[in-house]
């Protein structure tokens, strides 16, 4: 009853609406941006966004289905030659370029592998695959790995990494199981690939945060602090009615926010290829995380969660402890705004990726290197943040209940 | 129930707001009368738990009401100078949820908020916001939820301030119903607040307890006396300087004037009986400003 309570008090305040308003709004634009990200060209060279196209480009590289065997490596190094000496390629008209483009979309994805894998790690070279013979194409999951003892001996680099850690590096990409998977996944792709999705995170826990925010300190705007406090229940199951209300309202929110932006853009541009490694995609080619996207998609939203339950608890808990809820507003912006440009400077870079901002971007750092040695064991940055804060959680949490009973009314 | 104040005290940095107040308070109601700052509303925080006292205790029943905690708690109705509440609640859902922090159970919640609506005249007003009831209306949904729990101990904070003297008689009236077989404080510096409805009043200045008793008690306890007299206009300034007046009247020929003084200030000056806003301004003096002594 309590709890239903404190939850009305929040969604009734005009301010807190509005706030409700602006995030249902985020979500729209947020899912229209990433659906329009997926193009198919037409046989005429015709480009279009939308379920229609997803389809279409679905059927397109679905006729590359199957796992990435030499044979089929080949066989893209094959059409992609013959696309490249065809008419359409040599023209200076665009539209018969993009017709050309056209008969390449199927096999793009495959393309780009390709491109990565006989490219320098961190040195994209778009037309790579031109050189590389069908004789290498079944070397490809051992260039991934060449690639990265290149990289890793690389004058500018061997100091950064010390012997375990390239050991430990390595030892990642050894244990991705090859040959890959390969399916229509741009859905899963558009959804766990762009920059949306990290947006969309970081503007819900901020709007979290401000509906949070009021939690405790607005006992005191309202002056309604003293019967609060006075009342039987005011320094016990009343707090923590409070403390789940800033729970459920954090919980819900959240989970309404990601899971309604997974479930458009996947409606729209095909749940399909979920199962795919992440390697697949141009992003994460040299992801150190041997995950599939369903699984990326589970581990950056429960990240993301952990990092939104944290950084409303703190909110909440400036509110009880300054009675201020502009204060405790803050708070969100503070923790998701500042530290990615904190983060550029070099000597705050590594400190910043254990920030809690790095939650609501886990997808975007799967092919961060950043490693961290706990208890003799080598750890990747995403392996440690989401229990590290999960953890920090479990202990501010409950402080909250402590700080706001001690609060003496004056 | 008996609720005694043992050697109470409140400072804050410097300031001691309430000082060494040894007092027993059983059922009945009491007057708490004193000028702005003269730590009245400390008091009644320190009663109601939302403040520690610096040193003594308060103890309930002989038991210390701090360790007591929410058993103390559910014994109490509280209803504060500052009387804040959630704008946008309606009457009825902001009852439901005090009676919720009281831990009554919502059946029996529903069917008190229902009752108390009715008894402050709030019946036609039950769904409407909080934020759109007028002061009078305010103040009688802040004694509706205080009286939720049937408190044993009922704490009344500057009830009737910015009330029109309509609203203020009604609450009055209100106040003397709901006071019977419980310890009610009444805090005001609205000397005919306490007049007609304490049992026992206390004069409280600077944190200290001045005087109590009865209303009769406190009048006969002044050394000095009730003059009625005359004067004329110009000569009112001089006056003031010399006596403690409490009340000025405009005439077509001069001025009526009320003077406490130990003698006779003019010739032809009347006894009068005195009044407890006589006694208001005879120990609060000069402290007793324009917000004080309001009939």
């Amino acid at each position: 009853m309590m709890l239903l309570f404190e939850i009305k008090k929040v969604l009734s305040k005009p301010l807190n609406k509005a706030a409700l308003l602006i995030l249902a709004a985020v979500l729209t634009i947020g899912s229209l941006l990433t659906i329009r990200d997926v193009h198919y060209i037409d046989a005429d060279g015709n480009s279009s966004t939308g379920i229609s196209a997803a389809r279409h480009l679905q059927k397109e590289k679905n006729q590359y289905e199957g796992y990435l065997t030499e044979k089929v490596l080949k066989q893209v190094i094959q059409e992609n030659a013959a696309l490249n000496s065809s008419a359409g390629a040599q023209s200076d008209d665009i539209q018969e370029k993009n017709k050309t483009a056209a008969k390449g979309q199927g096999f793009a994805d495959i393309r780009e592998m390709i491109n990565l894998a006989f490219g320098e790690l961190d040195n994209y070279d778009y037309c790579r695959i031109d050189s590389v013979s069908e004789d290498e194409a079944g070397s490809l999951y051992k260039q991934r790995i060449a690639g990265l003892k290149n990289y890793l001996n690389r004058d500018d680099v061997k100091d950064a990494f010390p012997p375990d850690e390239k050991e430990w590096l390595i030892s990642k990409y050894e244990s991705l199981d090859t040959p890959l998977y390969y399916a229509y996944a741009d859905g899963w792709k558009a959804l766990m690939d762009s920059q949306y999705l990290p947006t969309l995170l970081m503007i819900t826990v901020l709007i979290i945060g401000f509906l949070v925010s009021g939690i405790f300190s607005d006992e005191f705007a309202w002056k309604a602090d003293s019967i609060f406090f006075s009342a039987k229940l005011g320094r016990g199951k009343a707090i923590l009615s409070k403390m789940g209300a800033g729970f459920v309202i954090t919980t819900v929110l959240y989970w309404s926010a990601v899971l309604l932006f997974g479930f458009i853009v996947l409606a729209v541009l095909g749940f399909g290829g979920g199962d795919c490694a992440v390697q697949t995609g141009v992003s994460n080619w040299n992801s150190i995380y041997n995950i599939t996207y369903f699984q990326d998609y589970l581990i950056s939203t429960f990240g993301g969660y952990i990092g939104s339950l944290f950084i409303a608890t703190l909110a909440m808990l400036v509110s009880a402890k300054t009675h201020s809820t502009v204060f405790a507003i803050t708070i969100p912006f503070i923790l998701t705004c500042i530290p990615p440009f904190v983060g550029r400077l070099e000597a705050f870079a590594r400190i910043m990726n254990l920030f809690p901002d790095q939650l609501l971007s886990i997808n975007k750092n799967l092919e961060d290197f950043s490693l961290y040695h706990i208890g003799g064991n080598i750890f990747g940055g995403v392996s440690v943040i989401i229990p590290l804060y999960l953890i920090l959680f479990c202990l501010v949490f409950p402080v909250l209940f402590v700080v706001y009973r001690r609060t003496q009314v004056k | 129930m008996e609720l005694k104040m043992i050697k109470l005290t409140k400072q804050f940095g410097d300031f001691t707001a309430v000082d060494h107040m040894n007092l027993t308070m059983t059922n009945g109601v009491y007057g708490l009368l004193g000028v702005n700052g003269a730590g009245k509303t400390t008091l009644m925080r320190m009663i109601c738990t939302l403040l520690q006292p610096t040193t003594g205790k308060i103890t309930c029943n002989g038991k210390d009401i701090y360790k007591m905690g929410a058993d103390y708690r559910k014994f109490l109705g509280y209803l504060p100078q500052d009387f804040g509440f959630y704008p946008e609640f309606t009457v009825r859902d902001y009852l439901l949820y005090i009676a919720a922090l009281k831990g009554i159970r919502p059946a029996v919640a529903k069917k008190r908020a229902k009752e108390l609506i009715a008894k402050v005249g709030l019946s036609k007003a039950a769904n409407k916001k909080m934020k759109k009831l007028s002061g009078g209306m305010k103040r009688r949904a802040g004694i509706a939820q205080a009286m939720l729990n049937d408190p044993k101990i009922l704490v009344l904070d500057e009830p009737t301030a910015g009330l029109d003297p309509n609203e203020r008689i009604r609450f009055r009236n209100l106040i003397s119903e709901l006071s019977e077989d419980r310890l009610v404080l009444l805090s005001t510096h609205i000397v005919s607040d306490v007049e007609y409805i304490a049992n026992e009043i206390w004069l409280m200045n600077d944190g200290r307890l001045l005087h109590q008793g009865t209303a009769d008690e406190l009048i006969h306890s002044m050394t000095e006396g009730v003059w009625k007299c005359y004067a004329k206009k110009s000569d009112v300034p001089a006056l003031m300087k010399r006596y403690k007046i409490s009340n000025i009247k405009s005439e077509p020929q001069g001025v009526e004037l009320r003077i406490i003084s130990g003698e006779k200030p003019f010739p032809d000056a009347v006894r009068e009986e005195a009044t407890l806003e006589d006694v208001f301004l005879y120990y609060f003096g000069e402290k007793a400003g324009a917000d004080d002594a309001v009939i």
